[in-house]
């Protein structure tokens, strides 16, 4: 807890609800409140409607689980975007790092993690039975396994190609120019849509 | 190969510093807690990036500084590299990033770059201690010499918690997923075993005319290789063929323990004398030469697989040593390019030709070579 014994009731309950954001440490939540402080009323509603417009109006897309404001999201909406090839992420920001690279035309599938044991996540966690059900009703031609070339990632998508491969669909992997270790979210969209376009089949 | 310049900046008990430290043998003559050791430590932090003395980062930062940063400039064979090493305080504890000649490294690339060999009183325990001292020790002295070995070691250290983990949590347990963990075991872990295999093969051969000359040939030194797995021939195939072989053998026994008991993470390094085995029958002396002649291995090893010597750190360790030991570990060492020594007083045994500096309160001053 920050040492909020000396400035007033509000000021003390918006650092701390700051503090608890990841990266932002007391230190950084004071600064933060002391800014807001000084900037007209229309600046800090604007900022406390966005909050919780994320809250009331962002949901999970009941198809791919990314994040959306209508059920089904626009993509899976979208009658253009190719429903046979789906490609698979760990997490919606990922979606976004894709859709960047306007390489990809297919449809998406959001896990919500990658495997890790040591942080509690296995299988069962992770929306993996959902595109068990998913390839069997839409029945995709292919599936792009787009986690992060780490550790994590690797093992994620080595699992996957286990699973979803006898079910007669076609999984491919991204190829790398992306650097080993690293975050699709920081790859840059050339290099993302080379690594989609020179994906290799498992 | 040699560190021409060294520049501490918040690290230990060093606000500023720099010092240009000469070819051959330098001598950093103290009393206790005056900062000699420190010097030591941040030497060998631009070889390996960690600190052989705590496992906490933080430690390394002077009292109310954010940073401790360590730079240095080396001659090698290839030319010369300036590297740094910086902790950081941060949110989340400290911070460590390394750059390599002016620009931003991951570790796996900075790793490396200096070469050093320590010798700490610590580790005069490497011969009768337990086996991880000793996987330690082959484990530093291989990831400076192979960047890939470390990159093995790292993938290997992570698929096996992975598989702890899963063995430990997991109320049924997936056989897909554990099947990923176990390949990624065997794929790294064969590259480490066929690394550890040959390193100890050189050292053994190293360490036995080393330890023949302590000894004056009254006693003979062997280092065998303990591999957990054991494999026929020395080949990719054979290591991994023996690995998978044994974790089938032992998955029922690691469901029922909940934990990985096969692979290299249970290596040791035999060491005997005369074919006795040193840990359990060797005298605290004859533990104590069987290491000196293990770090002039280590030391000759490295030089003829490089090419190149690396530096040669020697923390308060002479000063443990009766002088004949230390002397025969300075001539065992043989051609050291660049040397780097702490002591209480000049010790004796040393060569004629050393630079000293006395180290007294986080100061440095250059003394005169000693004639
Ligand atoms: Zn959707």
């Amino acid at each position: 807890m920050p040492s909020s014994g000396s400035v007033a009731g509000p000021v003390a309950a918006l650092i701390n609800e700051f503090s608890k954001l990841p990266t932002v440490g007391p230190k950084t939540a004071a600064r933060l409140v002391f800014y807001l402080l000084n900037r007209p009323r229309h600046e800090a509603q604007a900022l406390a409607e966005a909050i919780l417009a994320v809250k009331d109006r962002v949901r999970f897309c009941s198809i791919c689980f990314s994040l959306t404001e209508n059920d089904p999201c626009p993509i899976c909406d979208d009658d253009r975007r190719d429903a046979r090839i789906v490609c698979v992420v760990a997490e919606a920001k990922d979606v976004y790092a894709v859709e960047r690279s306007g390489a990809f035309k297919g449809r998406y599938h959001v896990l919500g993690g990658l495997i890790s044991p040591m942080d509690g996540i296995g299988p069962a966690q992770l929306r993996v039975k959902e595109l068990v059900e998913r390839i069997g009703r839409e029945d995709p031609h292919e599936v792009i396994l787009a986690t992060n070339p780490n550790a994590e990632g690797e093992a994620t998508a080595l699992y996957l190609s286990r699973l979803i491969g006898p079910l007669g669909v076609v999984v491919s992997r991204l190829a790398y120019g992306l650097p080993i270790g690293g975050d699709l979210d920081y790859a840059d969209e050339i290099t993302l849509a080379k690594a989609l376009e020179g994906r290799t089949t498992l | 190969m040699q560190l021409t310049r060294l520049a501490l900046s918040g690290f230990r008990n060093y606000a500023e510093l720099e010092i240009e430290p000469e070819p051959g043998l330098n001598v950093f003559v103290g009393a206790n807690a005056q900062g000699k050791s420190n010097l030591l430590e941040a030497i060998a932090m631009l070889g390996t990036g960690k600190s052989f003395r705590t496992s906490k980062d933080v430690d390394t930062i002077r009292y109310g500084a954010d940073a401790a940063v360590i730079g240095g400039e080396a001659r090698v064979r290839a030319g010369s590299v300036n590297l740094a090493c910086t902790v950081a305080k941060s949110h989340a504890g400290t911070r460590k990033t390394y750059t390599l000649n002016g620009s931003g490294v991951r570790y796996s690339n900075f790793l490396g770059k200096l070469r050093v060999v320590t010798f700490v009183p610590a580790d005069l325990h490497l011969a009768g201690g337990p086996p991880s001292l000793r996987r330690a020790f082959l484990n530093v002295a291989l990831s400076q010499e192979e960047p890939r070995y470390y990159r093995e070691l790292v993938r290997y250290r992570k698929a096996l918690q992975q598989k702890n983990a899963l063995l430990r949590t997991a109320t049924t347990i997936d056989p897909e997923l554990l099947a990923i963990y176990d390949r990624e075991l065997v794929d790294a872990g064969t590259q480490i075993m066929l690394a550890r295999h040959r390193f100890v093969e050189a050292i053994a051969e190293a360490g036995r005319a080393a330890h023949a000359r302590f000894s004056h040939g009254a006693e003979r030194l062997d280092a065998g290789y303990e591999s957990n797995i054991v494999f026929e021939r020395p080949d990719p195939h054979a290591i991994a063929a023996a690995f998978e072989a044994r974790l089938q053998h032992v998955a029922e026994s690691e469901r029922a323990r909940k934990a990985a008991v096969a692979g290299p993470h249970r290596d040791d390094l035999s060491l005997a004398l005369d074919g006795h085995s040193l840990a359990a029958y060797g005298s605290q002396g004859q533990q104590r030469t069987a290491v000196l002649a293990l770090k002039v291995a280590e030391y000759v090893v490295l030089r003829e697989r490089s090419l190149e010597a690396p530096l040669l750190l020697l923390d308060d360790v002479l000063s443990e040593l009766d002088e004949e030991r230390a002397g025969a570990f300075l001539a065992g060492v043989g051609d050291y390019e660049q040397a780097f020594v702490t002591a209480t007083q000049m010790p004796g045994t040393l060569p004629q030709r050393a630079r000293t500096y006395v180290v007294r309160n986080a100061h440095v001053d250059t003394g005169v070579a000693a004639c």
